[in-house]
């Protein structure tokens, strides 16, 4: 007996020597939260979290699953299930939690937040919990836009406040039972919020900055057209010491940086965002003293035109940044082996506009949606609503597969995540071709 | 990379004969066999920030549960720990997860000795390894996992009498474990678990949640050094 353990100790640690550092990573999304498990293989299906539209279907925010594994050819590209939540409550983003089976979901305009489970049957996943209480449990936090797993937790980052409804705003944590922990207000004068990334081996978390309710729920010609509103937008990144969970340092990012992409290899101690306003790439670079420094490194298309960068995704090898840009329906792929000094290597035009941008962990899948807000989609035939898939070669994007949430009256598709039948059976499988057969 | 993997490969097909597991293990690609995080083999690359310049605010409240120690006797969780500050982990001594139980076990095993060479940490703080495999893992094996880690503080082991005593303690913890299974619904003799390991205040008051990417002895020592000063501080 004594022999057995020992051996399976220096088994263990012999297997952790051998693959530290150096895990193959062949699927799920790239910019997951680090501390849950990922898929691995070709995802099953895609979860759309997507907005209500009146009078298109029951009208009410849902969550739609579309088959996106082509060995199931008659629900490849298909829609598969949709959970409506009942109205329309500005849904937006959405993340698992630190079992990669809860997906949390929230809502801009009155704060709620929906947990699924999508484990019992991964086709068609539960609404299992409702938290209506996100402002009052957050001392006014409004606005749960990012949903970041933490080990045991939901970091929760806001938009706004119910005070004022403008951008002030807060990182809220729950645990996975959905019990509130804690407030964590951004710091003054980076008082506004948007995403929140942690690279765990450094111990340094970015935030992003928007704006507050009263701009992101008016209708967007109005907001450009009001020289006040437009002065109400973030212009920082803050760095914190994630343990401690305090600001450490204020980076002058002009012109509202959304998305935060930490890169994923080893020793690439940087960051990139895009500023949507000033439509500008931005490289977060930590320095030889361990603080950081933010670089404008790229204009993305003609600064002048406001093409609006939305949503980006880094390749797990940290070679190829996807820039979405909103007003031009674009895809814009930049080399970035270079991080000072990416180059535009492909460009695709997507739809009349797009948003949400997902690449798989093996770099072979791009997936699309079209949704930015209710109130700043485009109207009448640019209101194009979609998921799209395409396939990169490195080289160029080659079209797969699309769905019209128009035309299947689910509303306007905003973020996606990834789901597999064989993760959540907890079943092994023989080979890349077979997990989905041998589920059913 | 395909040398690594195939290495990988042949040792857990030698882990799977010698636990008597299933020999359709040998045919699985590794990567089938276990979880894989983004953040890989995690190896922090900074100073944690000094005890007691921070908060580690409760997460949830965990309740006292039926335990067999390793030499077989019953306890509870609540025996083991008597109000001391602790270190929680679950694990099964068969796992040969990269980022799974040898890691916390390994974790474990530097905490121990780092806790037994300070006074105050000595005093306050109790370890305890409990297996989340009730069928194979009995007391006479949990003893030989002792004898193994010869630990030098309060560290206990801790097994329970079937998987009937065991799930509401896991679920307590918010600790998913399933098993890995063939298609057939054969058991594979591995665990699907996400790693967790709990730190528990006096008052059975989770305070901090350790997983893959951020699990490692200086920052646990850390957050319990912040909990003694914190405890210091509070009235009574």
């Amino acid at each position: 007996m004594a022999r057995r353990v020992s051996f399976s100790l220096m088994v263990g640690a012999a297997l952790a020597a051998l693959l530290s550092g150096a895990i193959p990573a062949r699927a799920d999304e790239t910019c997951m939260s680090p501390y849950m498990p990922k898929i691995t293989g070709q995802e099953d299906y895609v979860y759309v979290w997507t907005l209500g539209i009146e009078g298109v279907g029951d009208g009410s925010d849902k969550l739609v699953t579309i088959g996106a594994n082509p060995a199931d050819a008659a629900r490849y590209g298909k829609v598969i299930s949709s959970v409506s939540v009942a109205g329309r409550h500005e849904a937006h983003h959405a993340g698992f939690g630190d079992d990669r089976r809860h997906l949390w979901a929230g809502g801009l305009d009155d704060s709620k937040i929906w947990v699924f489970d999508v484990a019992p049957d991964p086709a068609r996943p539960k609404l299992v919990r409702t938290v209506d209480s996100f402002v009052k449990d957050s001392d006014g936090v409004v606005g749960p836009h990012t949903f970041f797993a933490l080990p045991g937790r939901m970091l929760i980052t806001g938009l706004s406040n119910a005070k004022d409804h403008g951008g002030k705003t807060a990182l809220v944590e729950y645990n996975n039972d959905g019990k509130f922990i804690q407030t964590l207000w951004l710091p003054d004068p980076a008082a506004y919020g948007y995403d929140a990334r942690v690279q765990p081996r450094l111990n340094r978390m970015l935030t992003s900055s928007f704006t507050g309710w009263n701009n992101y729920m008016t209708d967007l010609r109005k907001v450009i057209a009001d020289a006040e509103a437009m002065k109400h937008f973030g212009n920082t990144v803050v760095v914190w010491d994630f343990h401690a969970r305090k600001a450490i340092q204020t980076l002058e990012v002009p012109g509202a940086p959304l998305e935060i992409r930490w890169a994923l290899q080893p020793r690439h101690n940087y960051a990139f965002t895009t500023a949507a306003l000033k439509s500008k790439i931005w490289l977060i670079e930590q320095q030889d003293d361990g603080t950081f420094k933010a670089s404008d490194v790229a204009d993305i298309a003609n600064p002048m035109d406001v093409p609006l960068p939305v949503d980006i995704s880094l390749s797990a090898d940290d070679r190829f940044l996807f820039v979405d840009t909103f007003m031009d329906g674009t895809c814009r792929v930049y080399d970035v082996s270079d991080p000072h000094q990416p180059k535009l290597v492909h460009t695709e035009k997507i739809g009349s506009q797009v948003n949400m941008v997902s690449e798989t962990w093996d770099g072979k899948r791009v997936y699309f949606t079209s949704s930015l807000l209710a109130n700043w989609d485009k109207t009448g035939k640019d209101n194009e609503q979609f998921l799209k898939a395409y396939g990169w070669d490195g080289k160029q994007l080659t079209a797969l597969f699309a769905v019209d949430f128009l035309k299947e009256k689910l509303g306007r598709p905003h973020i996606m995540h990834f789901g597999q039948e064989r993760f959540y059976k907890n079943q092994i499988y023989a080979g890349e071709a077979g997990p989905l057969a041998a589920a059913r | 990379m395909r040398g690594h993997r195939l290495l990988a490969a042949a040792v857990l097909a030698a882990v799977a004969a010698r636990a008597g597991d299933d020999a359709r293990l040998r045919a699985v690609d590794p990567a089938e066999l276990t979880y894989t995080y983004a953040v890989g083999g995690f190896a922090p690359e900074y100073t944690p920030p000094a005890p007691g310049s921070y908060t580690l605010p409760p997460i949830a409240t965990v309740t006292d549960h039926a335990l067999l120690d390793a030499d077989g006797r019953p306890t509870t969780l609540f025996a083991l720990t008597r109000g001391r500050l602790a270190v929680v982990a679950f694990v099964y001594t068969t796992c040969i997860e990269v980022t799974g139980c040898p890691l916390s076990l390994a974790v474990l095993h530097r905490l121990d000795r780092a806790i037994a060479g300070d006074r105050e940490l000595a005093r306050r703080v109790t370890l305890v390894t409990i297996s989340f495999d009730p069928e194979r893992d009995t007391p006479a094996r949990m003893a030989v996992m002792r004898s193994f880690h010869a630990p030098a503080s309060d560290w206990r082991f801790a097994t329970t009498r079937s998987e009937t005593e065991l799930a509401p303690l896991l679920a307590d913890f918010d600790q998913p474990v399933a098993k890995l299974r063939f298609a057939d619904g054969a058991w594979s003799g591995l665990f699907r678990h996400v790693l967790k390991v709990f730190l528990l205040d006096g008052e059975s008051r989770v305070r901090n949640v350790y997983s893959v990417g951020l699990l490692d002895a200086t920052l646990v020592l850390t957050d319990l050094r912040t909990l003694l000063i914190e405890a210091g501080r509070s009235p009574g």
